[in-house]
């Protein structure tokens, strides 16, 4: 029946299955190319995959471990950008959100950034930032703030007016109706807005990666698929998607320790 | 029963008119509500209850005439909202991240200490919010929620977030509280026990008042419920847009004002009323204020200033 709820064993062992079978039929794809074409790393087999790990793991000629440098790489840009769009993003939303004058200032060319593919705009980034490091902070930064504004932004205008007048009779001064009113309000969606944004965030990152990088998932993904070495490609791809479940899985946890309150039904 | 008085003001307002570009809303209204008064305001829909109570809370301030409240110790211009005046709203009035207890204390964080104290002042902070959250669990107790102080509104029936609602109020010990169809959204049973909450407090100032001490509570409370008005208040203030303005000179309605204002009779908070005993002052107020068709003139509206 439509939205009966099942058995908690019921649910586990239909998770286990599923992950199980996406192994085995992965196994079973790989078997019949190699039967095609022992020589296939397309859809490496599993001892393949062993060996690729060993090349991310291991040192190569240089001495390079890659997992370890491309982690390092991706993660310092990752953590740079988003932090700074954060910062920002939140305290532009908290402004446009509190005083009408910024709101119609900054609503124009938020709305239009809002608009523009990050990664169809990469080619500006270089022009103005070069291909260091602050490219990619200001690529992701720039990327997530008008989201993220927009975000905070209606958040505070959902807020019914009778809240802030409340806080007023309760004593409030501006800045406590801003900070002990609206943003404790508003902290809950923001960080959904953050969960939101990460998955963005490292599109851009990856892909002016594989444009201008010299070290990171991006770069290492685009060469060794050159390569057609996809037993290091498929276990990146991996790593990355565990690593934004993490994040995710992170977010959520600080949202319900920080907003008890906050009934998130996007869990 | 001899309802004492109060000498001192707790609201004066003068020749108030309010409009919203075209429409005419208020017309020169005239009130003067005494400190421990319980004022129940009523009208028909539509007649400007609540724009008169957004006025006097000070989001909306009146287009002419004055509206004073008392704000220490004198009665001043109430031009934006302040914590001499308390508000209750039908929805919307508590915190959604705050517990019932931090409800309730939030008035005495954000009155008695300022963001700079509590981010530089650790422990000073601690101890105070100690002594808030002591006193609001006192509040709590105080609208028999005694054993709800940790709940969030979310999880609270209708009735307990309006008893929340109004201990927030109460804690900041305003000169004048405003509700607005504070208990509109609940069920009867509720709605009653909620009334003979306000009616504990009516009798808490009369007990002030015999030891002729200043009542603790002043009370507007803007209703639709004629028995609720009749029950809790211990006087009526009928708004209507209906009354005589040809007379007066207008072409057009220039607003609701005054035009019914009567002692009402005093309940304990265990006296069950006997509501049909409520009908001859209920058929007064339809025929005066709520009646489009029997119309007074200004000069006869059944207006006393209790003074």
């Amino acid at each position: 029946m439509i939205g009966r709820p099942i058995s908690r064993i019921k649910r586990v062992v239909l998770s286990a299955l599923s992950v199980l079978l996406l192994l085995l039929s992965y196994t079973w794809i790989s078997h019949r190319q190699h039967q095609i074409n022992p020589q296939d790393t397309t859809i490496p087999s599993w001892g393949q995959l062993a060996e690729g790990a060993k090349k991310f793991t291991q040192p190569d000629r240089k001495g390079h471990r890659w997992l370890i440098e491309d982690s390092i790489a991706t993660g310092k840009r990752l953590a740079a950008g988003i932090s700074l769009g954060i910062i920002f993003g939140f305290l532009i939303g908290m402004f446009m959100g509190c005083i009408a004058s910024v709101e119609a200032f900054l609503q124009p060319p938020i709305s239009l950034l809002a608009k523009v593919p990050q990664t169809a705009a990469l080619a500006v980034y270089f022009v103005f930032f070069g291909t260091g490091m602050k490219m990619y902070v200001a690529m992701i930064a720039f990327g997530v703030i008008p989201a993220l504004a927009v975000t905070v932004y209606l958040a505070i205008k959902d807020i019914p007016s009778e809240m802030l007048d409340k806080a007023y009779t309760l004593g409030a001064s501006h800045f406590e109706t801003a900070y002990e009113v609206v943003f404790k309000q508003v902290l809950p969606k923001f960080i959904d807005a953050v969960r939101l944004c990460i998955g963005p965030a490292i599109v851009f990152l990856i892909a002016a990666e594989m444009v201008v990088g010299d070290v990171g998932f991006g770069y290492r993904i685009r060469l060794q698929f050159k390569l057609t070495n996809m037993n290091v490609v498929y276990p990146y791809l991996v790593f990355l998607a565990g690593f934004g479940y993490l994040l995710d899985y992170g977010l959520r946890f600080l949202q319900s320790k920080i907003c008890p309150w906050y009934q998130n039904d996007s869990k | 029963m001899v309802v004492k008085q109060h000498n001192n003001y707790a609201l004066d307002c003068q020749k108030v008119s309010h409009w919203f570009g075209a429409t005419k809303v208020l017309y020169d209204l005239n009130l003067k509500v005494r400190a421990g008064q319980f004022v129940s305001l009523i009208g028909p829909s539509g007649c400007g209850k609540s724009t008169f109570l957004r006025s006097i809370l000070g989001t909306h301030p009146p287009n002419q005439g004055k509206i004073l409240t008392m704000q220490n110790g004198s009665l001043i211009t109430a031009d934006r909202p302040g914590r001499d005046r308390g508000i209750v709203f039908q929805k919307y009035s508590l915190y959604p991240f705050l517990t019932a207890l931090d409800n309730v204390a939030l008035g005495l964080k954000l009155d008695q200490t300022s963001s700079l104290f509590r981010i530089f002042n650790w422990s000073g902070w601690a101890k105070k919010r100690k002594v808030f959250r002591d006193r609001a669990a006192v509040f709590l107790e105080k609208v028999g929620l005694g054993n709800a102080i940790n709940m969030y509104p979310d999880q609270m029936s209708g009735g307990m977030q309006q008893r929340v609602a109004i201990a927030q109020a109460l804690i900041m010990e305003p000169e004048i509280i405003l509700l607005d169809e504070p208990f509109g959204a609940l069920d009867e049973a509720t709605r009653e026990e909620l009334q003979e909450m306000l009616l504990q407090l009516y009798q808490e100032n009369q007990e002030a008042l015999s030891k002729n001490k200043k009542p603790p509570y002043t009370l507007i409370i803007v209703t639709h419920e004629l028995n609720e008005a009749i029950r809790v208040g211990d006087r009526l203030i009928g708004l209507s847009q209906y009354w005589d303005w040809k007379k007066s000179g207008f072409d057009v309605s220039p607003g609701a004002t005054v035009v019914y204002d009567r002692e009402a009779p005093i309940f304990k908070p265990n006296e069950r009323p006997n509501y049909e005993s409520f009908d001859i002052i209920r058929k007064d107020i339809r025929k005066y204020v709520y009646n489009p068709d029997i119309l007074q003139s200004r000069n006869d509206h059944l207006v006393n200033d209790l003074v």
